[in-house]
């Protein structure tokens, strides 16, 4: 079946800095850029039949400019006011139902970039699946249109002002703010440029996997516990106590003293971002000199993750600029190949724990391998979410005995510092 | 009023995480209360925006911060 929307808007727009980041990124990852697919599954509240619930999500489409804007050529946005969305009707496993979904990579200029399936029981819907295309939204975004339309099936709209639209961000964008914006999160790019390595796990390890892209998730509620009373005793985030430990053992185990790496960053820290469904989240440049002692380096790591945080809201042309410029200075290619992306919708805070916590926790610790690909845009990528954290690297840099490593050294760093 | 203005602002950045009233008569510092990184730079943007300054990202802007009263001071101050 298919919801047919109407909305009284159209238009088009260039990319916003978001959309032209992850689109570069997508390019570069095709034909694997399914990689980017995601899917949230939504409970659906009360006792709704399948007409109650595609009128709830066309007037999320409706609401929501991103779910019906096209990718345009030359590379640009195009905001549609009127299309039809096709619904698979389903009584498969939810989870399942996703990640079927999400399989195949969306074609960018013709697809609306919404995928959704309704999970009937009977004749109650159960469950709305979506999967989004990376380049409609984030996962923050997405969490938006999830309460959106959990909103629309309880009260029928979402009270408010319209939602936020890419169109006019990608306009702010371009005008004068977005420069001065862009301007000073350009200065930060260049600065670390000029003291970051050419690159990071540049060597071979000598032991390539087939296909070569490996993730394992280290599954460890010690290392959990750690991070909050490390994040308590150094008075900052636990996003920021992950990003620091990352960068330290990217560093030792790349064999370099000084790391650089590239967290993803939601950047929804100003009032016109905060709500709006789109991709906002975006690379930051954060350089670490990672010898001595590990609270040493985490002193220094947080004023350093704050700018490297914000200086992710920028226009990916000027960091492209940026880029040639010290690549062409020093004569090679300078990318760190080397992110970090903490995935959790909240963070849990700081807080104490004892040695006797830790030791407790320890043998639950478990890792688990969890896919293969052929191709990534990146070396070394770090996840973190509510079920561990995971490291998806290219073994043709970094073996699959040295991801085991590395996610066990991460432990063993958290922890060791928390005993202190 | 400046102090006031700033708990509403940390209370609006945290999500009413930490609640104009505790930032008032926090004894801790604001990150300790449960003000996260990404709290702390919508409060950066927030006191930009409104107060016209730049805050400085380094370790003293940040421990400043993390302090109502000497981030009510220094404002004040300018």
């Amino acid at each position: 079946m298919t919801i047919r929307f109407s909305a009284p808007d159209s238009g088009t727009a260039p990319l916003t800095w978001g959309q032209r980041a992850i689109w570069e990124a997508v390019e570069r990852t095709a034909p694997d850029d399914h990689y980017f697919n995601f899917g949230r599954v939504l409970k659906v509240p009360g006792t709704r039949t399948v007409a109650e619930v595609t009128v709830a999500l066309t007037a999320l489409v409706e609401r929501h400019g991103s779910l019906r804007t096209l990718l345009a050529d030359p590379v640009g946005q195009r905001l549609e006011a009127t299309g039809r969305m096709p619904v698979e009707v389903t009584t498969g496993d939810p989870d399942k139902v996703m990640a079927e979904l999400a399989a195949t990579r969306f074609d960018y200029h013709a697809e609306w970039p919404l995928r959704v399936a309704l999970v009937l029981d009977g004749d109650t819907v159960t469950h709305v699946v979506l999967v989004f295309c990376h380049l409609a939204t984030d996962g923050l975004g997405s969490d938006v249109a999830l309460r959106d339309l959990r909103t629309l099936l309880l009260r029928g709209r979402v009270s408010g002002p319209p939602a936020p639209r890419p169109l006019d961000l990608a306009h702010w964008q371009a005008g004068p703010q977005g420069r001065q914006v862009a301007d000073a999160a350009a200065a930060h790019w260049a600065d670390e440029h000029a003291r970051m390595p050419d690159t990071m796990f540049a060597g071979p390890s000598g032991d390539p996997a087939d296909p070569p892209i490996r993730r394992a998730l280290l599954r460890s509620p010690a290392l959990q516990l750690a991070t909050r009373a490390v994040a308590l005793a150094n008075r900052t985030s636990t996003s920021t106590v992950l990003l620091a430990a990352t960068a330290t053992l990217a560093g030792r185990f790349s064999g370099s003293g000084r790391c650089a790496m590239l967290p993803i960053v939601g950047n929804r820290f100003r009032r016109d971002t905060l709500g709006i469904v789109s991709t906002l989240s975006q690379e930051g440049l954060f350089t670490l000199d990672v010898d001595g002692d590990f609270p040493d380096v985490l002193r220094a790591a947080a004023p350093a993750a704050m700018r490297a945080y914000r200086s992710a809201y920028h226009d990916p042309a000027d960091r492209a600029r940026i880029v040639r410029d010290e690549s062409d200075r020093r004569g090679t290619a300078v990318h760190p190949n080397c992110c970090f992306n903490d995935m959790r919708f909240a963070d849990p805070g700081p807080a104490a724990c004892t040695p006797a916590d830790l030791d407790a926790a320890l043998p639950a610790t478990a890792l688990e391998w969890q896919m293969s690909q052929d191709k990534l845009n990146c070396r070394f990528c770090v996840h973190v979410t509510t079920e561990g954290v995971s490291l998806t690297a290219d073994t043709r840099h970094l073996s699959s005995d040295a991801i085991e490593r590395y996610l066990h050294a991460l432990e063993d760093l958290l922890v060791e510092a928390a005993r202190r | 009023m400046i102090r006031e203005r700033l708990a509403a602002l940390v209370a609006e950045s945290s999500d009413g995480a930490i609640s104009e009233h505790e930032a008032l008569t926090a004894t801790v510092p604001l990150t300790a209360l449960g003000l996260t990184s990404i709290g702390q730079l919508r409060l950066v943007d927030a006191i930009e925006t409104e107060f016209g300054v730049t805050v400085d990202l380094t370790g003293d802007g940040l421990d400043l911060l993390d302090d109502l009263d000497r981030l009510a001071g220094h404002l004040a101050g300018r």
